[in-house]
């Protein structure tokens, strides 16, 4: 790689990471404005079954007490519009550094992520026990989504006519729901009734020894359908781009004369066809981690697996605000690697990019 | 790449056969498995944030009582009998307790009322999470020792403020901790429990209490909190599933007879945590799981079906939860009690019951229980569903349909005010098609009519926010109750306006009959629940549609599942299999 390509490079990631950022500080800034939310809908779970429920009064008394002890009742950012009032105009209030953003971001610069409202465990514990599962489930989709698009865009491409069957199915599995096809899947093959070939019973994940406990490790056939599942509503949208390239660079005159010099159609592609259709591959690639995960998280509810996508997936919906905002910081870093990523590789492959005219 | 290709078609069903085939996993003898379908998030004794960790304390922890599942009503646990109760003046109750004496520690230490009072102090450290069991048990203000046997370290006197009746009950519904593991050096004892409740939250932080604090949360947080429950945890994947390990020696199995709540009978208890209904009931199927409750009605239909050939058994009781409609009184045109008892009869509730219940679950006249007979009035008969008779009732109360393509409309209550239409909005949580399936029955019905009813699936969170705002007009959800307690001043006093009572409904009669229903003893409950059962239907501020029924699908081989309409819908710990007799 050269000087000449890591100016924009380097500028994409400040721009990204900006992004994130900006993100990541929105999100924090408009979940903290809802915690009244969150405290609510814990009180909704929790003191339902109470032999002695509590009167109206006291309830307002405990959520005080909440948002003191989580330090919810501080202002929320350094500054604050202060709307007008009898005998005073609106007006900005300065508040220093004491404020829950100050705050956040000072634990966050020391590698602390807060502590999670609904069980009480640190942010940080719960992503890495959870990152466990979901880092060779999402890895090994999109390693088998990526091999498998590779081969059948060139099948597809190489033989049009033959694969015209191949090609509906590929773009009917693009519109079948994600969802759906787990528990499609599901169905067929954890069924005693068709084939009880992968059963989902949750034991086949053992917790390895030497390992820190809580981490896990699944076993093969605990594997098999989430991430054929997976890989399955990844590989469409792969393998369908990369086959019309591969098409339009086999009608190109470059790829005629080559023909003509007697190679073979598998030559043709692999050598000649291919490296010029990776580009949009490539970019596609940068773009399956938010599709992954969103995935994953429809796929580990469906197949019972503990990973990243369902305790996201929960957070949202108990509001437990400091592991969505975690959640989100990492998904986010790590679809700005994977832009680097696939910006380094696109300099990589395409000289074009490394000598603008 | 062709030969792959040629190959594939081989390929894939070696590959699938490969891995798997296993038979379906036998139970291990003394082991119970049970679906959970979400994890209980923390194990904290004093902070529960869902049903499934009251589930999982309860085999870590014991409480002075418990719930008997057979019985349906509290038992005594570490108690030796219920408390006794006697009033001092007007204003203080003194509830009696007396400890087993043969209840211990896993150190062999005995259960002390040192160590009940050392929990109330605990409730009350001001680093912990217990807001709410502060509030619950603030009524507590003192531990005295029992003044007929001031010597018995197992006998004290709890000293609450107030004279409520279920008081004598929730005296004994927090899990006592042990003082000797958590402070061992007694620093809690120099507060009094009433300063500790009553200091302020803006009182400087005190350094005893923290590092009390601090080991307690240190201990929940390793999972190393010491219980006299009969269980240990022994493996907890988050999100996946929970082992727990019975005590090779656990202090109640020297009682003789053994009451109900002090059974534990599986050696092993595994919960897995299955999020997705399909694969819940696959793994059922197969006899990987043994105990599924809480099922959905169409699967339970499905595995009640297949159930002979799948040596399984289906159970079902009606629960203590009731589906229930509610009007914001605030509006307008939902403020008359007349408009309110016309609409309560657009909810088809029998129709929904069959619907989406399959026929279980009970009808009901109120909020309490048919199967509480002693308490339910069954000289009202359930709110009929009959659009015709609505619109008379309507018309009654002053609305009137100019043609048959406009709204119902009736002069304002004021000068200056526009006519009243009667549109409505209704809110319910989105997702959940027992109230979906309601919203579109009462559309339908509301329709017919000429009333015009707009549906507002909203989020849990935002749903919630929202009726506490006042921002709808009709709402369905499920209110949770149990066959203890007739306290409804949360949800339906005008003192709770604001907070639990997202109707805003409150009448100084309703408010002084909720206050003595809520007071009463067990000889003027009965009548006054009645009455109270009378005033609901009269005021229709709540219209409560059917009891849902509490399903439960398990291995037919099990034994000892007394399934029960309180939550969870059974006791795990009296679970057997036959070939391993109970202890």
């Amino acid at each position: 790689m050269t000087g000449a390509g890591l100016g924009p490079l380097a500028a994409r990631l400040l721009r990204a990471g900006a992004g994130v950022g900006l993100l990541v500080s929105v999100l924090f800034l408009l979940s903290r404005q809802q915690a009244r939310t969150a405290l609510l809908q814990a009180e909704a779970a929790g003191l339902s079954a109470a032999a002695h429920p509590t009167e109206a009064a006291e309830q307002q008394d405990i959520r005080r007490a909440q948002l003191h002890r989580l330090g919810l009742d501080e202002p929320l950012f350094y500054a604050q519009y202060v709307a007008a009032a009898p005998g005073q105009p609106a007006h900005w209030r300065w508040h220093g550094r004491r404020n829950q953003y100050h705050r956040w971001l000072r634990a966050l610069a020391h590698g602390q992520l807060g502590t999670s409202l609904r069980s009480g465990r640190p942010v940080g514990e719960l992503l890495r026990a959870a990152l466990a599962v979901s880092v060779p489930l999402m890895g090994a989709a999109a390693t088998a989504a990526t091999l498998a698009a590779l081969l059948l865009g060139q099948w597809l491409a190489g033989h049009p006519r033959r694969t015209a069957p191949l090609h509906l199915a590929l773009v009917g599995l693009q519109s079948i729901p994600g969802f759906a096809l787990a528990l499609a899947l599901l169905l067929l093959f954890a069924n005693p009734d068709v084939f009880d070939w992968f059963p989902v019973d949750n034991l086949g994940v053992e917790t390895v020894a030497g390992l820190p406990d809580g981490y896990a490790v699944a076993t093969l056939g605990q594997f098999v359908l989430p991430v054929l599942a997976l890989t399955l509503s990844a590989l469409p949208g792969l393998a369908l781009p990369l086959a019309a390239a591969l098409r339009h660079e086999l009608a190109a005159p470059y790829a005629v004369s080559a023909r003509a010099k007697g190679n073979s159609l598998r030559q043709l592609l692999r050598r000649h066809a291919l490296p010029n259709a990776l580009l949009p591959l490539i970019a596609q690639l940068a773009d399956l981690l938010p599709a992954l995960v969103a995935g994953a998280a429809v796929v580990e509810t469906v197949f019972g697996l503990p990973g990243t996508g369902r305790l996201l997936a929960h957070a949202a919906a108990t509001h437990d605000y400091p592991v969505l905002v975690a959640g989100v910081l990492l998904v986010g870093t790590a679809r700005l690697l994977a832009l680097l990523l696939a910006d380094a590789a696109l300099l990589l492959t395409d000289p074009r990019l490394r000598w603008p005219s | 790449m062709n030969l792959i290709f040629r190959l594939l078609p081989w390929l894939l069903p070696a590959a699938l056969l490969g891995g798997c085939g296993a038979p379906p996993p036998a139970a291990a003898p003394g082991t119970v498995r049970i679906r959970w379908a979400h994890d209980p998030e923390s194990l904290d004794p004093l902070v529960q944030p869902n049903q499934y960790a009251t589930e999982a304390t309860n085999l870590l922890y014991q409480s002075l009582l418990q719930i008997d599942y057979q019985a349906q009503q509290p038992a005594p646990a570490l108690a030796e009998t219920l408390p006794t109760t006697r009033p001092e003046g007007d204003s203080v109750l003194l509830v009696t307790y007396r400890l087993r004496p043969a209840a211990r520690w896993d150190d062999g230490r005995p259960v002390l009322a040192a160590d009940v009072a050392f929990t109330l102090r605990l409730l009350h450290c001001p680093t912990l999470p217990t807001e709410g069991a502060r509030a619950q048990f603030g009524f507590i203000r003192a531990l005295l020792p029992d003044p007929a046997h001031p010597a018995d370290p197992c006998r004290f006197v709890l000293r609450c403020r107030g004279q409520a009746p279920e008081f004598a009950l929730a005296t004994g519904d927090f899990p006592i901790l042990s003082e000797h593991a958590l402070d061992p050096g007694h620093t809690l004892r120099r507060w009094p429990l009433a300063a500790l409740a009553d200091r302020p939250g803006t009182a400087p932080p005190d350094s005893a209490l923290a590092r009390v604090g601090r080991r307690y949360l240190a201990a929940v947080l390793a999972n190393k909190l010491p219980g006299t429950g009969p269980y240990r945890l022994t493996q907890w994947q988050k999100d996946h599933r929970l082992t727990f390990e019975r005590k090779a020696r656990w202090w109640a199995d020297s009682l003789r007879p053994r009451p109900a709540v002090l059974l534990a009978r599986p050696h092993r208890l595994h919960y897995l945590v299955l999020p997705d209904d399909a694969a819940a009931a696959l793994a059922l199927r197969r006899h990987a799981l043994d105990v599924y409750p809480q099922v959905p009605a169409p699967l339970f239909a499905r595995l009640q079906a297949a159930g002979p050939a799948a040596r399984l058994a289906a159970a079902t009781a009606p629960s203590y939860d009731v589906l229930t409609a509610g009007f914001n009184t605030r509006r307008p045109a939902l403020a008359d009690a007349a408009t309110r008892r016309a609409l309560a009869r657009l909810f088809d509730a029998d129709g929904l019951r069959r619907a989406t219940q399959a026929g279980l679950g009970l009808a009901t006249v109120g909020l309490v229980s048919p199967v509480s007979r002693a308490f339910y009035n069954d000289s009202l008969r359930p709110v009929p569903f009959a659009p015709a008779e609505a619109a008379a009732l309507l018309r009654r109360a002053g609305w009137q349909r100019p043609s048959a393509a406009a709204p119902w409309q009736r002069p304002a209550t004021r000068a200056n005010q526009p006519a009243q239409k009667l549109t409505l909005t209704l809110r319910y949580r989105a997702g959940e098609t027992l109230f979906e399936t309601t919203a579109l029955q009462f559309r339908a019905a509301a329709q017919t009519l000429g009333i015009g009813v707009t549906l507002l699936p909203t989020e849990a969170g935002a749903l919630t926010e929202a009726l506490h705002r006042g921002d709808f007009d009709v709402y369905v959800r499920t209110l949770k109750g149990n066959p203890f307690v007739f306290n409804y001043a949360p949800i339906l006093h005008s003192r709770a306006v604001g907070e639990g009572n997202f109707t805003g409904f409150g009448t100084p009669a309703s408010d002084r009959l909720i206050e003595a229903v809520a007071a009463a003893g067990p000889a003027t409950k009965a009548p006054l629940l009645r009455q109270f059962q009378a005033l609901l239907q009269a005021e229709a501020p709540l219209v409560p549609l059917f009891f849902l029924p509490t399903r439960l699908v398990a291995d037919r081989r099990l034994r000892g599942l007394a399934v029960s309409g309180v939550r969870p819908g059974y006791a795990a710990t009296a679970l057997y299999w036959p070939a391993a007799p109970a202890p």
